[in-house]
């Protein structure tokens, strides 16, 4: 009765929202079919498609059926509406950021137990630090399927071009605004401030930095200036920006633009988003995670690498991880696990990761050859790698979808329209405190 | 079988498609409006406290004044648009069919399709409406000296862009209106030219009020499709921005926090507070809609 009332509510809400929804198709299939959601870019889901591939050539029998969404957006509301209905996908793939809401809710299976017995994967196969990440109240919920960092990927033709050194490790973030400034050039090859330009100034053919104006963004710099986020990592209540040291990486994060004018203008990442403008060779750098590799790997007209994120001189970084999770009420739970299992097991790692989609969290995977490859970019992968001591993450907080959503907001309209600093702090601080008081911790 | 059974028998698929997929779900809407409801743990009694909640909130109160904005603007805008194209077109003249085809065609591109088009369209730099725009102008700016508008990154000018998005889609009320408008009797246009009326006093004094009741039923018709034909829009090409809320809807409101925060309670809340502003939309036209026919003496509708 509970499921028909749940879906007939989530008919009326998706109606009145927009006309009608879509969830993931049937039940488990039985046997040992196991439906998976992920979401992604063509060439990520190509990837996934791969693994499956594998999966169930390796599993004579198995199948598995992919369950593609659009974004994050739309994988969270098929995951949503398909539990409701009764029917939800056997596994999705979701970040530990986003993955809190449904573990407060008691959604996803534990796998502890699994794992225990399991002879494919062992738990010290794979890097401590993220799958922490995945762990709720003390039980392991999820299994990481990669560990990334955000790194800067480089134009190298470019750097050769005007002659600027590249980063290297070490490099600060004073370098790092003195590099994007001398990339910074016009048609003509020209250095240029792009600060908001009026009628007949230069315009700006390639910029020297692209990154998005978010918190994941903003706090690996916070935390390399020795300063905090929030208030308490285990038990959030506020950010604070308004702490010395976090107010100056906040700072020189929203100068890019108008003091330096080294990112695009937000009109310009609308036209051209980041990755596009990078891959066009219009970008000479990119702050990202691994994600973007199998797009980038596409590129023909120049050769490109990875550099360690810059410092303010204690080395820090951000975790990008994204886990398999069974669903609680999946009817397919053992072959399920089965998939996880080779997932995260080294014959699924190698496979993922040679389509270069992520950093293998598997630890042996990671430092093979299989990663490491110096035939394919970035022919200096060694840097996710070198990241991993040093990455922090964001509270797993159920709200934590909404802080991001308007925290990210703000930050847009700090970096590209210039609000006041003490403003900035001001609206992070108020529009977030009551989102922290009503999420559930760990 | 007697005329009582056949007729019941007739709206039985009907009957059973009202009661299933919008009775029941409206009750059970309303129910959860008053719970907190994330769907997969049982939900819980908590009163008023998420409308409460909503008119404290940010979001929705921006949600809300974009959505009347949106109505107040785009109904009657599209209404006379239609209605121009269908006084326009129901003549017999060369190309009047590929006209009426073309006036049809926007209404039925996939809603994601057409969205997307209106994306590359609406592109800041190199859209085909800003470089039309800059033409004649010098500077990246437009022949009056201006800059084009940022239709994906300024509040105002991203408002616009749904709106001016919702006017192409009028394919259906332009065919009933193009229906209408032929069914109107040739003699009293007949008697109007014997009579000398300009064109003007033939539109005010025979076309309009011949056509208000239809006229009337798509007002009503099109306010209530008000509050969820922006949805799409405002999801694939503004994405509900610029921050905060530039274009964030009533139906956006009711999509986030119900498929992506979990708050489905929440959510019911506000879906209730829009169908309560549809019913007073409606009751409002409807009133002023009787009002005319009694002032022009007209049967009651």
């Amino acid at each position: 009765m509970r499921s028909l009332v749940a879906a007939l509510a989530a008919v009326t809400l998706a109606v009145s929202a927009c006309g009608g929804g879509t969830a993931p198709g049937g039940a488990g299939e039985g046997g040992r079919s196991v439906q998976l959601l992920v979401f992604g870019a063509p060439e990520e889901l190509a990837a996934y498609r791969t693994l499956a591939a594998a999966y169930e050539k390796s599993a004579g029998g198995a199948r598995v059926r992919l369950i593609e969404a659009s974004d994050r957006e739309d994988l969270i509301a098929r995951l949503s509406t398909s539990i409701a209905g009764g029917a939800p996908p056997d596994v999705f793939l979701l970040n530990y950021r986003f993955y809190g809401q449904f573990a407060a809710k008691n959604a996803i299976e534990p796998v502890d137990a699994r794992l225990g017995a399991s002879k494919v994967v062992r738990p010290a196969d794979l890097y401590p630090t993220v799958t922490e990440a995945f762990r709720w109240r003390g039980q392991q919920l999820c299994l990481p399927s990669n560990v990334s960092s955000l790194a800067v990927y480089y134009n190298r033709t470019l750097f050769n071009k005007y002659g600027v050194a590249e980063p290297k490790a070490g490099w600060t973030w004073n370098d790092l605004i003195a590099t994007a400034s001398a990339l910074t050039r016009t048609a003509d090859g020209a250095v240029v401030k792009g600060t908001e330009s009026e009628a007949g100034a230069p315009r700006v053919a390639v910029y020297g930095l692209g990154v998005e104006p978010t918190i994941i963004r903003v706090a690996p710099f916070v935390w390399s200036n020795g300063g905090e986020i929030l208030d308490n990592q285990q038990r959030p209540t506020r950010f604070t920006f308004d702490s010395p040291k976090a107010r100056q990486a906040l700072r020189d994060f929203i100068d890019l633009r108008i003091a330096y004018g080294v990112v695009p203008t937000d009109e310009e990442v609308e036209a051209e988003d980041d990755e596009s403008r990078f891959a066009n060779g219009r970008l000479a750098m990119l702050l990202s995670s691994r994600r973007v590799t199998t797009t980038f790997r596409q590129i023909k007209g120049f050769d490109w690498d990875v550099a360690p994120l810059p410092t303010y001189g204690k080395a820090a970084g951000i975790l990008h991880s994204d886990a398999y999770c069974i669903t609680r009420a999946s009817r397919a739970k053992d072959a399920a696990w089965k998939f996880v299992e080779y997932a995260v097991g080294p014959e699924g790692q190698r496979i993922l990761g040679g389509t270069g989609r992520s950093v293998p969290s598997h630890i042996a995977v990671s430092r093979s050859r299989t990663f490491l490859d110096p035939t394919k970019p970035p022919r200096n992968a060694q840097v996710f790698l070198d990241a991993i001591p040093t990455v922090r993450r964001v509270p797993t907080i159920s709200t934590w979808p909404e802080i991001e959503d308007v925290t990210d907001g703000i930050l847009e309209n700090a970096l590209y329209r210039g609000d006041p600093l003490d403003q900035v702090i001001r609206d992070i601080d108020d529009k977030t405190r009551p989102l922290f008081a009503r999420g559930q911790n760990p | 079988m007697n005329e009582r059974r056949q007729l019941l028998l007739m709206l039985a698929p009907y009957l059973i498609g009202l009661t299933g997929l919008v009775l029941v779900p409206f009750g059970v809407t309303l129910l959860m409006a008053f719970a907190d409801y994330d769907m997969i743990r049982a939900p819980r009694w908590i009163g008023l406290d998420n409308f409460t909640a909503l008119f404290g909130d940010e979001a929705f109160r921006a949600a809300l004044r974009n959505s009347l904005i949106f109505a107040a603007v785009a109904v009657p805008l599209r209404l006379l648009i239609a209605l121009g194209l269908a006084l326009l077109l129901h003549r017999r003249a060369g190309a009047v069919g590929a006209a009426r085809t073309a006036a049809v065609l926007p209404t039925v591109v996939p809603e994601i399709a057409y969205g997307l088009l209106w994306l590359w369209l609406f592109n800041p730099l190199y859209g085909p409406v800003n470089q039309l725009l800059r033409a004649g102008g010098d500077n990246g700016l437009t022949v009056f000296g201006r800059t084009p508008p940022q239709w994906l990154t300024d509040p105002g000018d991203a408002q616009a862009a749904i709106i001016v998005m919702s006017l192409f889609t009028i394919g259906e009320i332009f065919v009933i209106l193009l229906a209408t408008r032929q069914a109107l009797p040739g003699e009293v246009y007949e008697l109007a030219a014997i009579e000398d009326a300009t064109g003007w006093d033939v539109f005010r004094r025979v076309t309009l009020p011949l056509m208000a009741p239809v006229l009337g039923l798509l007002l009503l018709r099109d306010t209530i499709l008000s509050f969820t034909v922006s949805f799409v829009p405002a999801l694939v090409v503004t994405d509900g921005g610029p921050p905060p809320y530039g274009t964030t809807y009533l139906s956006l409101f009711v999509y986030r926090n119900a498929f992506e925060y979990l708050r489905y309670g929440y959510a019911a809340a506000a879906t209730v507070v829009m169908l309560v502003l549809t019913v007073l939309a409606v009751a409002l036209q409807w009133h002023l809609i009787r009002r005319y026919r009694r002032q022009y003496g007209l049967a009651p509708g």
